[in-house]
């Protein structure tokens, strides 16, 4: 007779409402994990994904205070009795950005962390740090110091630290969000093998295409703190939207299919033509632009480019590659330590940061390092009003921009009460209300579930008063969709500059640059001699139907 | 993520010693240095900083930026102190004039005057020694000491396990704090926010500070707690820790520790014996 195996992780009608909050934040939520089991965590920001992972952790009730009830088994033990001591040998958590978690100062300290708080012998923690550092394959970073680590390194350190312990359960909150996509695809290869070796691991994540290919066993689909879809890979397929999720380039081709072709968008309206027109002076220069930070390497080396009018530029690459610094350049936060940059015409050494604005509008990476007023309101009318635009002006600008992202209604709450999502839509719209001629975007989707950011994309690339704009990106389908050039970035040099359809057609250039092709530019270059250009997985249904 | 000062290892005198054996030592200078108002003694303080300084294998580049800050606050306040005269009031009751200074002008009828004494000008020269003394070796050790050396250095001088810890969180907070400001600054600017455009009365320009301040301080406190729930995930707190970096005191160290002791204990004992108030040379005051 076989022995039913016992779930490693059982939760019973589980509820939760955050203290100070009026509704539930997840809802009647049963289901069980089993030891091997992948289980894929999807669903819209503040769906309560993240609050459901709170839960087997341990953090909620413990540091998260609120209204409770139902119950979690971890291997068939009733959590809520254990101490977060207990739980966190059962069950490891990594968070979704590893910066947020990395505490020791060098990598075998960090690891170590865990196992020096229970207090074991220095004799068996040096053994099973060797040991987790040596099964992630990342023993050669042992003596390194964590902070000069490589965004993807960092996410394997923060996971050798929690492997240490030997939990029986794994919790991953979005951890490919701040990866490269071949950082991402390593992570996700180690993930794998944990599972295969008999780990029960639950993963939070947007980017749903990438972790199926990775064949996730269940996904479970979230929505408004209730499950909507508990089940095998396939069914997801039927039962959410595709522009809800990013499904594989293939199965959204075949469902777009049966519905009417999207309609035709009008990319930068205000410039001309299909076209970016190569004018006299172009709206930003670099000329042999060379940078190091103090004391340092150089940073960009030898970057010649112009920004033209008309022009939606993708910058890709690597973490760490010098696409933050190389954008910061432009609005001159950054000033060449030789070579030089122009914006309309002038040099950035001679112009406050304050005048560039007027002309280039710059979206952090980071939304929580720029706001602060008491009302969204407020702090879309600070730029503005910084830029001496007139009260009438301001409101008209403001109200747009909320508008375009998707935040109406929310004009009266306070920024810093919204959800990451919202927030970073916030600092979007901060930036859009100034007006400036030129947008640059850092990041502008990390962080963002698929629905809102294509929505926001769309609605500001068809903004009327943009003349070019750029951002930097991980997401490969990102400059498929959107780009009309594309800037490769490798250790401070733009390798690559040109037309996405030419530059993203080199795959071992791609590898190069840590960047991994996806399904939805291998379908564009196959349909490239019938579309002629790169389009969106709905639009290319229609072109395989004519 | 918490950012480091900038440590690297470097062939000098105080990265020869334990990081204990030398905070033992810094602290013993430190407190001995503010028993005096001797500049005869304070040279002898200050003498030693100086050692310390040429001998710390940091480059002027480096710690340009600190000196310069550092400096340019002791020069400002030791002028301060000797225009207005007030400072020393505490140490010396009467003042011998040098020459008095007056202004060419008047203010509402008042002719503004500096009495230079030869008491305020040997305050000032003290005051200077005994802040320069200080500050120097301070300067030094977020240089000097291995920022992964902070908590088990901390748990080496008897701090339990969890003050061990937050003092080196502590210490690593200073520079994050300083990146994050950094950061928000460049955020702003990006808004057409300038900085050395406040006006205004002081409630006005606190206010104007609000788009620095804020989130500054609310990235400080969600950062705060990210650490906290990385901490109790792994099971921080729950009972004595163990701490896989070892320091093993050398010979070097013991010496250096005992005339920590010795300078401490010299120190108190010439201040008891009345040595070490306020002096000037008698030569110039007879």
């Amino acid at each position: 007779m076989r022995v039913k195996p016992i779930p490693a992780v059982d939760i019973r009608k589980l509820n939760f409402r955050y203290r100070n909050r009026q509704e539930l934040a997840i809802k009647d939520i049963s289901l069980q994990v089993m030891p091997g089991e992948l289980l894929l965590l999807a669903g819209a920001s503040g769906c309560g994904k993240t609050t459901l992972i709170r839960c087997v952790n341990g953090l909620i009730p413990r540091s998260y205070k609120g209204e409770i009830s139902g119950q979690i088994l971890l291997n068939e033990e009733d959590s809520s009795g254990l101490p977060l001591a207990r739980i966190s040998q059962i069950v490891g958590t990594v968070l979704q950005d590893p910066e947020r978690q990395i505490l020791g100062t060098r990598v075998r300290n960090e690891v170590a962390f865990g196992l020096e708080n229970l207090g074991l012998p220095r004799e068996e923690i040096i053994p099973r740090v060797d040991e987790a550092l040596d099964h992630l394959g990342i023993s050669r970073l042992r003596e390194r110091e964590t902070f000069h680590l490589s965004g993807g390194e960092k996410q394997k350190v923060a996971l050798a630290g929690v492997l240490a312990m030997r939990p029986s359960i794994l919790l991953l909150d979005e951890p490919l969000a701040s990866l490269d996509p071949a950082s991402a695809q390593e992570t996700l290869d180690l993930v794998r093998r944990l599972v295969d070796e008999g780990m029960a691991v639950i993963m939070v994540e947007h980017r749903v295409e990438d972790v199926l290919k990775y064949k996730p066993d269940r996904v479970l689909f979230m929505q408004e703190g209730e499950v909507r879809y508990l089940g095998l890979v396939e069914g997801l397929k039927n039962v959410v939207n595709y522009h809800e999720v990013k499904l594989p380039a293939p199965d959204v081709i075949a469902r777009a299919a049966q519905d009417p072709p999207p309609a035709a968008l009008r990319f930068l309206p205000s410039v001309s033509g299909d076209e970016r027109t190569v004018e006299a002076t172009a709206l930003v220069q670099f000329e042999h632009v060379f940078f190091h930070y103090e004391g340092g390497e150089d940073v960009i080396h030898d970057v010649t480019i112009n920004i033209e009018r008309g022009d939606i530029i993708a910058i890709l690459g690597a973490n760490g590659s010098g696409k933050t610094t190389l954008v910061k350049h432009a609005i001159g936060l950054l000033k060449p330590r030789s070579g030089r940059v122009l914006v309309d015409g002038r040099d950035t050494r001679e112009i406050s940061v304050a005048e560039v604005a007027k002309t280039l509008g710059y979206v952090f990476q980071s939304p929580s390092h720029m706001l602060f007023a008491p009302t969204v309101g407020e702090e879309l009318a600070f730029g503005p009003t910084n830029l001496r635009h007139t009260p009438q002006e301001i409101e008209k600008e403001v109200k747009e921009a909320i508008e375009i992202v998707n935040l109406s209604g929310k004009e009266k709450d306070p920024p810093l009460a919204l959800s990451f999502g919202q927030q970073k839509r916030v600092s979007i719209a901060a930036i859009l209300a100034m007006r400036s001629r030129i947008l640059v975007m850092d990041e502008p989707t990390a962080g963002q579930d698929y629905q809102n950011y294509m929505e926001f994309m769309d609605a500001i690339l068809q903004l009327p008063n943009f003349a070019a704009i750029l951002f930097i990106t991980h997401d490969i389908d990102l400059a498929v969709i959107y780009a009309n050039r594309v800037l490769l970035v490798d250790q401070g040099r733009v390798v690559a500059d040109g037309k996405p359809q030419d530059v993203m057609r080199d795959f071992s250039l791609l590898t190069t640059t840590r960047l991994v092709p996806t399904s939805l530019l291998q379908t564009n270059l196959e349909k490239l001699a019938i579309t002629g250009r790169f389009l969106r997985a709905e639009a290319l249904a229609h072109v395989s139907q004519s | 993520m918490l950012v480091t000062w900038r440590y690297k290892k470097r062939r000098s005198l105080i990265q020869w010693f334990d990081p204990r054996a030398w905070l033992i030592f810094f602290t013993s200078f430190i407190f001995s240095t503010l028993f005096f108002w001797d500049l005869r003694f304070l040279s002898f303080f200050l003498a030693i900083a100086l050692l310390v300084v040429f001998t710390s294998g940091i480059r002027w580049s480096e710690m340009r930026r600190a000196w310069l800050f550092i400096g340019g606050f002791v020069f400002f306040f030791t002028f301060l102190t000797f225009l207005t005269g007030r400072g020393g009031m505490e140490v010396y009751a009467n003042e011998h004039l040098i020459r008095r200074l007056e202004a060419p002008f008047t203010l509402f009828g008042w002719r503004p005057a500096i009495d230079v004494t030869v008491e305020r000008s040997f305050f000032a020269l003290s005051q200077m020694a005994r802040v320069f003394s200080l500050a120097s070796m301070t300067i030094l050790i977020p240089y000097s000491l291995n920022p992964a050396s902070y908590g088990i250095a901390f748990r080496g001088l008897g701090f339990p396990d969890k003050i061990a810890y937050a003092m080196d969180l502590t210490m690593r907070f200073i520079p994050t704090y300083g990146r994050d400001f950094q950061l928000t600054l460049d955020a702003q600017r990006a808004r057409g926010y300038e900085l050395e455009k406040l006006s205004g009365g002081l409630f006005a320009q606190v206010r104007k500070m609000a788009p620095l301040i804020v989130p500054v301080t609310i990235h400080a406190i969600i950062g705060s707690e990210d650490i906290i729930d990385a901490m109790d995930l792994r099971a921080f707190g729950v009972g004595p820790r163990t701490w896989i970096d070892q320091l093993h005191y050398r010979h070097r160290d013991r010496i250096l520790i005992a005339l920590a002791i010795l300078l401490f204990v010299a120190s108190l004992l010439l201040t008891f014996i009345g040595l070490g108030e306020f002096w000037v040379p008698p030569a110039l005051i007879s």
